[in-house]
């Protein structure tokens, strides 16, 4: 079998339909990561043993058991509970739940190297523990988080192409679409692999950014 | 409250006369003894099974400058943490203007916005600075005004004007403590202490970190605020010149205990204890 | 619960199909990652740039994509062989861990304190012996942690597998369900096996580290003071 040239000009705009469902699918799921994972930080560090456990248990879960696992669960359990969503929200959903649980540890990474004696500063200005979270500690830790928070956020883009599992138009899956309506593999797989190199070089360079910054 | 005081002009600062807050505790269980800016009674810290503080008794007057002395390790630190309710006490009860910080009146362990309201009149400056880093001098200034005492933007950054006009860095507004020298990190950390127009103010070491040169411009900015303002100071110094040179009285430590107290010049020229006299030597001839 | 209990021959068939694939992976993508790594240092430019832009390639797009251009694409390619699925699956995931592991390599070896090559060098040591007796060794009690959870991850992307018609727990686990319609069972089993399964990657990479040299001579000098806390920070490599 030969490149076909004309052929990649024809399925063009349809992978182009998945270029955008993916960076739909990465922004949405990245919201859901990067919020939750802050919550769960937080909940975390304030909450007492319940609290705890509940956050310790979560992370446990997500960092054991596999996204199409999961995704599949959701997507068949769903509607067996009376549940029925499209499966664009499932996914979203499940990769940001997920990512969440990874983005909270990078927190709470940055949390715990946020020296004490800043909390007591805290204290000795008389803010009440609200206004040492929102002014204080959480910029701090979002600041100190960025770098590893964006390798994150890739780590989801990346992941994203297995949510064609459950049928969502990834760029993945139109490409297999594509490549099963005209029975040809090679053009679909192979434009798809290259626009997906291509995606990853704003991040590359944002983070060669960082590097740069830190160094 | 002091805190609600209008504030006219720099300098002024902790402008809250004595009189007024003893009006306002009047009904405080102890008003009939003197009223104590803070007192300590027979307090007690334990760190585990280490003790570090041993039925301490200290008492400052409202206005007095006192300044803590020993050697490294005999609790100088807990004193004014526990002062600033970042520890708690394991015995004994501390009282600012007669209304403990430990205990309400039935004896059972502050709310936290009871305890709030009462340690407000303490603030407290540390050895390492501790500005927030991801905020400019003026916004590191202006934070506690807006939030804590719910001034408005334009008041508080007019009152983090004068006080930064105060301690010399008004060029400085806009800088991030990173770009600033220690010594200058320092002298904006008193001011943002004081722009909460404190009572009681607590130092601890707060030139330790720096170099010798940098130390002596925060000293001067310490040396007006004893001067001018009707501020309490608890001084934890290494400085033994500038203890004797500001304080009203100096209190030396040894393990947990305050083994003398009394009139820098006395202490100084003629201390009545062996250890006294044996931890000065050791510092004034290093 | 019952009804699925009646396929454990295939379940057990399938986990041991997935814990198969686990074990050829994270060993290939180890012996991958310390190549990879230590190319990525090497003194010559051209070598290093290669190096780099071979990781960045594999890691660019998701080992799915990969592994679907491999076991689809390139046969079609002239001159390319057919791999089994078992076969690409293998080297896929292999060599994306090993794209992912050659960063923490990277960052091992350069945490090795400067002075440590300049003493090897003064006491006349070739480069591959400092490298191989006495830069490695230190950097392992900081790669070896790094791996495992690299390790853990790689567990979890065998799940990809099944995508191929590789006839992992995954493959069995919707084989069964589609027998039973017990979805919610069948997906908590799967979850507890993977599970499981990441937690004894983890535990196994825990007791390598015990015996490292650099850990043990911490160790030693620990028995008296107590030490402070060391950081692991850990890459983003969680796919
Ligand atoms: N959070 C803590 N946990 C355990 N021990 C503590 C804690 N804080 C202080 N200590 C101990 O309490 C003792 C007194 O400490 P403190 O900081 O009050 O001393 P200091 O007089 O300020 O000394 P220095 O001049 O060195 O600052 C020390 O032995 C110290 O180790
Ligand atoms: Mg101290």
């Amino acid at each position: 079998m030969t490149w076909d040239w004309s052929f990649v000009v024809k399925i063009l705009p349809q992978l182009m339909d998945g270029v955008w469902y993916t960076i739909l699918v990465t922004i949405a799921s990245s919201a859901i990561a990067l919020i939750g994972g802050l919550l769960l930080a937080i909940l975390e560090s304030v909450s007492t043993t319940l609290g705890r456990s509940f956050v310790r248990f979560w992370l446990e879960l997500f960092r054991g058991v596999p996204t199409l696992v999961l995704l599949y669960f959701a997507f068949y359990v769903l509607p067996e509970a009376g549940v029925t969503l499209p499966a664009i929200p499932i996914g979203i959903v499940v990769l940001g739940v997920v990512y969440a649980a990874y983005c909270s540890e990078v927190y709470r990474g940055s949390l715990i190297t946020i020296p004490s004696e800043l909390r007591d500063a805290c204290v000795a200005l008389h803010l009440s523990s609200f206004i040492t979270w929102q002014r204080v500690l959480v910029p701090l830790m979002i600041k100190r988080s960025i770098p590893a928070l964006l390798n994150y956020v890739l780590g989801m883009f990346r992941e994203t192409a297995v949510l064609f599992a459950i049928g969502v138009p990834v760029l993945m899956g139109e490409a297999n679409v594509v490549g099963y309506e005209n029975f040809r593999y090679l053009e679909p797989f192979t434009v798809a692999g290259v626009i997906y190199i291509g995606m990853n070089l704003p991040f590359l360079y944002l983070l060669s950014r960082f590097k740069d910054k830190h160094v | 409250m002091s805190s609600s005081m209008e504030f006219s002009q720099a300098g002024s600062f902790a402008s809250a006369p004595a009189s007024t807050s003893s009006e306002a505790h009047a009904s405080a269980p102890n008003s009939q003894q003197a009223m104590w800016a803070i007192e300590f009674e027979k307090v007690s810290k334990s760190f585990g099974a280490h003790r570090v503080l041993v039925d301490l008794d200290l008492q400052v007057k409202p206005g007095e400058k006192v300044a803590l002395i020993g050697p490294s390790g005999s609790g100088k630190t807990t004193v004014l943490r526990l002062a600033m309710t970042l520890e708690k006490p394991t015995g004994g009860d501390i009282r600012v203007f007669g209304e403990s910080i430990v205990f309400d009146a039935a004896g059972k362990p502050l709310s936290i916005s009871q305890e709030a309201r009462i340690r407000r009149r303490c603030g407290m400056v540390f050895q390492q600075f501790n500005l927030f880093p991801h905020l400019t001098v003026l916004q590191n200034l202006i934070l506690a005004p807006t939030t804590v005492l719910r001034q408005s933007r334009e008041q508080a950054e007019k009152s983090a004007l004068e006080y930064l006009r105060m301690v010399g860095l008004e060029s400085k507004v806009h800088a991030y403590p990173a770009q600033l020298s220690g010594g200058q990190q320092q002298r904006i950390a008193i001011a943002r202490a004081l722009i909460l127009k404190p009572e009681i103010l607590l130092l601890d070491e707060i030139t330790s970190a720096l170099d010798p040169e940098l130390a002596g411009e925060v000293l001067d900015v310490v040396r007006n605020i004893a001067h001018e303002a009707k501020v309490s100071l608890l001084i934890v110094t290494h400085e033994m010149r500038f203890a004797r040179e500001i304080s009203d009285r100096i209190a030396v430590f040894d393990a947990g205990r305050i083994i003398e107290q009394g009139p820098p010049d006395k202490i100084f020229s003629n201390p009545e204890s062996e250890r006294t006299r044996a931890f000065l030597q050791r510092v004034l001839n290093h | 619960m019952k009804a699925i209990l009646e396929y454990w021959p295939v379940l057990a068939q399938g986990l041991w199909v997935t814990v198969w694939v686990a074990l050829c992976i994270i060993p290939g993508a180890a012996l991958g990652a310390l190549i990879l790594g230590a190319l990525r240092l090497s003194e010559t430019t051209a070598i290093r740039m290669t190096a780099m832009l071979v990781i960045e390639f594999l890691r660019a797009p998701s080992a799915l994509v990969l592994l679907f251009w491999v076991f689809y694409a390139l046969p079609l390619l002239p001159g390319m062989p057919r791999l089994s699925p078992l076969a690409a699956a293998i080297l896929v995931l292999a060599l994306d861990g090993a794209a992912y592991g050659a960063e923490i390599v990277r960052a091992g070896i350069e945490a090795v304190h400067r002075g440590q090559t300049d003493a090897c060098h003064a006491l006349g040591l070739s480069k591959l012996q400092s490298f191989r007796r006495v830069v490695l060794p230190q950097a392992l009690s900081q790669i070896v942690p790094g791996f495992g959870s690299l390790a853990r991850s790689m567990v979890k992307w065998t799940a990809i597998v099944s995508f191929i018609g590789v006839q992992d727990v995954l493959y069995v686990g919707n084989y069964i369900r589609g027998q039973t319609y017990n979805t919610v069972a069948v997906y908590c089993l799967l979850a507890g096996l993977y599970w499981i399964l990441t937690v004894l990657c983890g535990a196994a990479f825990r007791a390598i580290e015990q015996v490292l040299p650099l850990n043990r001579a911490l160790r030693a000098a620990r028995v008296s003071t107590e030490a402070a806390p060391q950081m692991g920070a850990t890459a983003g490599a969680a796919q």
